[in-house]
C-alpha cells in the first residue's frame, strides 16, 4: 500500500522535467527569474521573460489553473497598481473618466508592471507547486549552509520547518477536538460581531497553546533520546544530487535570461 | 558479566519549590542482564516511569549510580554512547515523531549518529519490516493509527541498532487493536531479535509475557522475580493497587475453595490445561 506524502501547502507529485530537478536548481532559478523581471524595462524582454514561464509551466505538467490559482491573492493589489499607473502617470492623454486622466504611458508602465508581478508569483509558485515541503526544507538548509560563517542557523531553521510542517496536521486535528469538546458544552463560534467571535476563540487557543507547549517538550526529550545534538555530525539519508538536467537547466535558463536582459 | 543496566541505590527526587519534593525513588537497585524481558508495573505514581526515564540518562539520579554497560550516566562524555545502547520509546505516539514522513523519521535516529545515507536506507528498510510497516514508508503520521505511529517510533528506535529498548508505557494511549499490534512487536524484539527489553506497564496482561516482573510502589521495589512467582500472591498485588490477570485470580480462587491447582497459570490457555488436568484426573480415578 502506497500513501501520497504530506500534502501541505501546494505540493502537486508527479515526474515532470521540473519535479526531477533538484531543489536547490529550482530555487536558484527562480530567483534569476526574478531579478532579470527586475532588471528589464523593454516589453520585449518582458515577452522573453513570459515564454520562459509558459515553457516552464507545461515541462511541469501541473494543471495551469492550479498556476494561476497562486494569483488569486494578488488580483486586488495587480488592479491597484495598474490603475494608479493608467490614471496617475503624465503623458500623451488617451482618455478621461470623471476627473481621471488615463494615459498612453500610465498603460504601457500599468501593464509591465502587471506583468511583472504575474511572472514573478507564477515562477516562484512554481517551485513550491513542484517540490515536496521535505525536499524543499533539504534544500533551502543546503542553499543556506554556506551562510553558517556569518551566524546564519542553516541547520536549525530547517529542522524548525520540518517540525513545523509535522505539527500541521496535528494541530490541526487538535484544534478540531477543542472546538467540539467547546461546542458541546454550549460555545458558539459563528454569531455575535467580529470582537465577539474573537473572543470566543480564546478558550480554543489557550488550550491548544498549553497542548502545544507540552508537546514541544515531549518532543525535545524523545529528540534527545534519539541522540539528537544539532546538525553537526549529523548526516541525511536521502542525498540530493546535482544532476546533468540540473546542468542543462541552469545554463539554458541564465544564458536565455541574459538574453532577456541584454538585447533589449 | 556486565549487565547491560545497573541501577545501584538510587533514589530520584522531583524538585517542585521547597515545599514540593517529591521522593519518586527511594534507594533502589536493580541489574538488567543481557537479553532478558522485563516488565515493570505498577500503579500511577510508583515511581515506574522515573526508573525508566534513568536508564538512558534523561534523568540523573539524585543519588546512587546507574550504570549502562559499565558507562555512568553521569558521564557526560559517555551520554550518546548510553543513549544508542539503551533506546527509548514514549507513551504519546504523536510526540515522538519528528519528521514528516514514516521514512523520514525512522531515518532521523541514524542520521544524527552519523551513519552513511545508503547504510541509513538498509536500516530504515530493515526496521519498518522488522514492525510490520513496510509499504508506509511515504505516510505522514497524521494518517496513520495510534499503534502503526507507536511501531513507527520502535522501528525508530531499532535503526539505531540498540542493545537494550525502554518503553515507557507504549500501549497506555491505545486502542485494543493498536495496543495487540505493538505487544506483538516488542515480544519479537525480545524473542528474535534478542534486544533486552524494559517494558513498563500498568497492564497486568502484558507483563505475564515478560520473562521477569518488577513491581513498583512508592518508589521501591516491591516485588521481583518471574511472573508466575509474583503473580502466586494477589494479596500481596491487591495492597499495591494492582490487578491479577484474570485467570491467575480465577485460579487462586479455585484453590482457596480446595481444588489442588499444580500451577499459578498465566495464559487462559494454561489455565484450561490445568483444568483439563485436574478433571481428566478426577474421572480417570
Amino acid at each position: 500500500m502506497r500513501m501520497p506524502s504530506v500534502i501541505v501547502g501546494q505540493y502537486i507529485p508527479g515526474d515532470s522535467l521540473l519535479h526531477r530537478l533538484d531543489p536547490r536548481t529550482k530555487i536558484m532559478l527562480s530567483l534569476a527569474i526574478v531579478v532579470a523581471l527586475f532588471s528589464v524595462h523593454s516589453q520585449w524582454s518582458y515577452m522573453m521573460i513570459g515564454v520562459l514561464v509558459l515553457v516552464a509551466v507545461a515541462a511541469s505538467r501541473v494543471p495551469f489553473k492550479m498556476v494561476v490559482r497562486g494569483l488569486r491573492p494578488i488580483v486586488f493589489i495587480l488592479l491597484l497598481t495598474f490603475m494608479l499607473h493608467l490614471f496617475m502617470d503624465p503623458g500623451e492623454e488617451l482618455f478621461v473618466v470623471w476627473r481621471l486622466r488615463a494615459t498612453r504611458e500610465g498603460l504601457a508602465l500599468g501593464l509591465t508592471t502587471a506583468a511583472r508581478l504575474i511572472l514573478l508569483i507564477m515562477a516562484t509558485s512554481l517551485v513550491t507547486l513542484t517540490t515536496s515541503p521535505i525536499v524543499f526544507t533539504d534544500g533551502l538548509e543546503k542553499l543556506l549552509n554556506p551562510f553558517r560563517v556569518i551566524g546564519l542557523p542553516a541547520h536549525e531553521l530547517a529542522m524548525m520547518m520540518t517540525i513545523a510542517l509535522r505539527f500541521i496536521p496535528t494541530l490541526l486535528e487538535e484544534t478540531d477536538k477543542i472546538m467540539k469538546a467547546q461546542m458541546a458544552r454550549g460555545a458558539d463560534f459563528d454569531s455575535g460581531g467580529l470582537i465577539t467571535r474573537a473572543k470566543a476563540m480564546i478558550p480554543i487557543l489557550v488550550p491548544l497553546f498549553v497542548s502545544a507547549f507540552r508537546r514541544a517538550d515531549e518532543l525535545a526529550v524523545a529528540m534527545e533520546a534519539r541522540c539528537y545534538r544539532g546538525g553537526a555530525g549529523r548526516t541525511r539519508m536521502r542525498q540530493l544530487r546535482l544532476g546533468a538536467l540540473d546542468a542543462i537547466a541552469a545554463v539554458g535558463v541564465v544564458a536565455y535570461l541574459t538574453a532577456a536582459v541584454v538585447l533589449f | 558479566m556486565e549487565p547491560i543496566i545497573r541501577i545501584e541505590n538510587v533514589s530520584y527526587t522531583y524538585e517542585g519549590g521547597e515545599q514540593d519534593q517529591v521522593e519518586a525513588l527511594l534507594d533502589v537497585n536493580v541489574r538488567v542482564d543481557a537479553g532478558v524481558f522485563v516488565a515493570v508495573i505498577g500503579h500511577n505514581g510508583s515511581g515506574k516511569s522515573t526508573l525508566a526515564k534513568h536508564m538512558n540518562a534523561i534523568l540523573l539520579p539524585t543519588r546512587g549510580d546507574v550504570y549502562v554497560l559499565g558507562m555512568n550516566t553521569r558521564d557526560r562524555s559517555m551520554l550518546w554512547n548510553i543513549r544508542q545502547t539503551v533506546g527509548m520509546v514514549f507513551q504519546n505516539p504523536d510526540n515522538q515523531i519528528v519528521a514528516t514522513t514514516v521514512e523520514e523519521d525512522v531515518a532521523f535516529g541514524p542520521e544524527n549518529l552519523g551513519v552513511p545515507p545508503h547504510e541509513i536506507r538498509r536500516r530504515v528498510d530493515e526496521a519498518l519490516t522488522l514492525v510490520d510497516m513496510r509499504g508506509y514508508e511515504q505516510a505522514g503520521p497524521h494518517q496513520l493509527s495510534g499503534g502503526q505511529k507507536q511501531r513507527v517510533a520502535i522501528a525508530g528506535v531499532i535503526a539505531m541498532r540498540p542493545k537494550c529498548i525502554v518503553l515507557d508505557e507504549p500501549t497506555a494511549m491505545l486502542d485494543p487493536v493498536g495496543r495487540q499490534e505493538v505487544l506483538r512487536t516488542v515480544r519479537r524484539l525480545a524473542s528474535e531479535e534478542g534486544i533486552t527489553v524494559v517494558h513498563i506497564t500498568h497492564f497486568m496482561s502484558e507483563a505475564v509475557m515478560a520473562d521477569r516482573v518488577i513491581v513498583m510502589d512508592d518508589g521501591r521495589i516491591a516485588l521481583d522475580g518471574g511472573p508466575r512467582e509474583v503473580f502466586s500472591s494477589p494479596d500481596a498485588l491487591r495492597r499495591l493497587q494492582l490487578d491479577v490477570p484474570q485467570v491467575t485470580e480465577l485460579a487462586f480462587e479455585l484453590s482457596r475453595r480446595g481444588v489442588k491447582m499444580p500451577r499459578t497459570p498465566l495464559t487462559v490457555k494454561e489455565l484450561a490445561e490445568d483444568v483439563d488436568a485436574l478433571l481428566s484426573g478426577r474421572y480417570a480415578r
